[in-house]
């Protein structure tokens, strides 16, 4: 299988001036909000991204469609490295992949119509005839599994599964390579919630699509993507198979990411026991080093991703050969 | 722990059924929800959204502004005395000391201008005028500390002096929980406490707020879309949708065994196996409007087992062998 995306090294800064976040002022220091991240999204695949609040799931999702210019790194689409500065290289990128985002309130426009919504996708993208927009939009909407009778709809009149199959509409109404998905189910219903997966999966075969799946919802996660990588305040802690990931986790933030998820088999309580530091993170050496409970010497160096096997990566010194 | 007899009630929830008038009209909200909560009981509320668990939790709390709500018919008994009918100053000795309440976003629920301490002597404040306390300002300071504690929050007295966009989710969370209990109240509503929080937070607070029901036997009312969160905390379910109580019983019961189609569908639409299982078996359909629901069982569109008498008459209660209490025409005996 050939990769659809190769991503290396990627690094994504925000300005920041006394400890707050300047998103759209200049000056000030930087801060790497997602670092030295590296993975590839195969064709046909899907790549999930999992990781808490605050993580950097979004900003990686974001620079895929080129609405964030990364400070480092390299983002291969096809083979071909896209050039940020250049216009014409986020336009090869952006006609590639599109992106469903996770507010399906605020990503429509509130006063046009769905097939107008839908429309802007065709328009920007200019590699249709205008006379057969009507066509590919009647097309791209049944295949999402939306009503025609939606088309003349607002966003308002819509259920929230429908207004993300409009978005998702909207994403591949533009032949499409990849879907970024960034939490596109985590404001449903679990009822529309299976209807909106079951559709994503069907679609990914009808199409051949790949998707790069962010949720920080487990089980959606094991249901939906071939592979996974675990994200830490902006660090890729390990990547592999999501069968390999979920039941044979390394990385020391991933087993207890993994035992903590509820399951209907499994419904008792895991105990935790102390103080409960939820979160933080070290600015040097390992990013999880502050709170992991198998925390030793060697960590205080920042870990390389190690290799064990299987395309399963893990950035811990616990998996280091030489010592 | 949960006892059996009249004497073990807290709280009795008799038929409430309750209107929202707006105005596209009256709006049913709750039908006839039966709810009892006894003494040191986790109960769990789930539903879709539109299902009225928060209306059912406001309004046990009375906190529902009328207009627009309009209570028809019922009852809400804590303790022996029926809530509705208390004025507001009598129904206000209930809250704190008596019921509280947890609400589904911190960063909401507290308020932007005071630090953590602050806040939080509000609460110490009811509860000294509840209970005619004498407490010095070091005894207060104590208390606080002692209830962050419990909470498990790291470093209580620099959480005392943060205000709440200082702090985490998770850590807004707490204070909210803190302020409710603080005022140990017999029966704690809370309401989609965990939504929004990361899985290992969220499990965090789950133990916590389980271990303070074992030390304290305080009661809670769990509110939650989540149907695992709500197993894994509360000893009995009521699953609820359109303003109706589907079923209601043991969680053990209802994990084993749904016996309403509805919960049977909710459970085999969270997702469970890897990527090559087969699709999820989902309802067809979304939420139901609540200005036009179907005659008969409201589930019934969506239902994959509906008979012809499902669309004429709404079911009554059936009970199952196992104890659970169903809406659904398939558990009449014949």
């Amino acid at each position: 299988m050939s990769n659809i995306v190769e991503v290396n090294n990627l690094t994504v800064s925000f300005v920041v001036r006394g400890g707050n976040l300047l998103l759209f002022e200049r000056g000030g220091g930087m801060a790497d909000v997602v670092n030295d991240v590296s993975f590839n999204v195969r064709e046909g695949e899907t790549f999930g991204l999992a990781g808490e609040t605050g993580s950097g799931k979004s900003v990686i999702a974001w620079a895929l469609v080129g609405l964030m210019k990364p400070r480092s790194g390299s983002i291969k689409v096809l083979g071909k490295e896209i050039d940020f500065g250049k216009k014409a290289d986020v336009t090869y990128l952006r006609h590639n992949i599109g992106i469903v985002f996770q507010d399906p309130v605020g990503s429509l426009n509130p006063r046009l119509q769905v097939k107008e919504i839908i429309k802007e996708g065709l328009i920007a993208a200019k590699t249709f005839d205008r006379r057969e927009y009507d066509k590919r939009i009647e097309e791209v909407v049944d295949l999402v599994g939306l009503r025609k009778s939606s088309l003349e709809a607002y966003p308002r009149e819509l259920s929230g599964g429908e207004k993300q199959r409009v978005s998702l509409a909207r994403a591949i109404v533009v032949p499409r390579k990849m879907v970024v998905l960034d939490e596109p189910t985590s404001s449903l219903d679990v009822s529309v919630q299976a209807q909106v997966l079951n559709t994503l999966k069907e679609l990914k075969a009808k199409l051949n699509l790949s998707y790069f799946f962010i949720t920080h919802d487990i089980n959606v996660m094991k249901y939906m993507s071939d592979s996974l990588g675990i994200l830490y305040y902006g660090k890729l802690l390990e990547v592999g198979s999501t069968y390999d990931v979920v039941t044979n986790p390394k990385h020391p933030f991933t087993m207890r990411l993994m035992s903590n998820v509820p399951g209907l088999k499994r419904t008792r309580l895991q105990q935790e026991e102390g103080r409960l530091t939820e979160q933080g993170s070290s600015a040097t050496g390992c990013v999880y080093r502050k709170i992991c409970p198998r925390v030793f010497e060697k960590c205080s160096n920042l870990p390389p991703m190690f290799d064990l096997g299987s395309n399963h990566l893990a950035a811990c010194f616990l998996y280091d050969k030489a010592s | 722990m949960a006892e059996t007899g009249a004497k073990a009630d807290l709280l009795k929830v008799n038929d409430l059924t309750l209107d929202y008038a707006t105005v596209d009209g009256r709006v049913r909200v709750l039908q006839n929800v039966s709810m009892t909560i006894n003494k040191g009981e986790i109960v769990g509320v789930v539903g879709e959204s539109g299902s009225g668990k928060t209306t059912l939790g406001l309004g046990i709390i009375g906190l529902l502004d009328s207009p627009p709500a309009d209570i028809i018919g019922g009852s809400v008994t804590f303790e022996g005395k029926d809530l509705l009918k208390l004025g507001r100053s009598e129904l206000s000795q209930f809250r704190g000391p008596g019921i509280g309440m947890v609400f589904q976003e911190s960063l909401a629920a507290l308020n932007p201008v005071y630090r953590t301490d602050t806040q939080l002597k509000e609460s110490i404040e009811v509860l000294r005028r509840a209970q005619n306390l004498d407490l010095s300002d070091g005894a207060e300071q104590e208390m606080m500390v002692q209830i962050l504690n419990d909470l498990r929050l790291d470093r209580p007295e620099w959480v005392l002096k943060k205000y709440p966009h200082e702090l985490s989710g998770g850590m807004r969370q707490r204070v909210s929980i803190a302020m409710a209990i603080v005022e140990r109240p017999k029966l704690l509503i809370l309401d989609e406490v965990t939504t929004g929080l990361d899985v290992y937070v969220q499990n965090r607070i789950l133990n916590i707020l389980k271990d303070l029901n074992r030390r304290t036997g305080t009661a809670m009312m769990f509110i939650t879309h989540d149907l695992l969160v709500a197993s894994q905390i509360s000893d009995r379910l009521y699953v609820m949708y359109a303003g109706r109580v589907m079923e209601e019983g043991n969680t053990d019961n209802i994990l084993n065994a749904p016996a309403h189609p509805y919960t049977q569908k909710l459970f085999a639409a969270i997702p469970q196996g890897f990527v090559d299982s087969p699709p999820l078996p989902a309802p067809k359909g979304e939420a139901p409007d609540l200005r036009k629901l179907p005659t008969g069982c409201k589930f019934n569109p969506r239902c994959p087992l509906v008979m012809q008498k499902c669309k004429d008459i709404e079911p009554p209660v059936f009970e199952t062998i196992q104890g659970s209490k169903v809406l659904c025409w398939l558990l009449e005996k014949t």
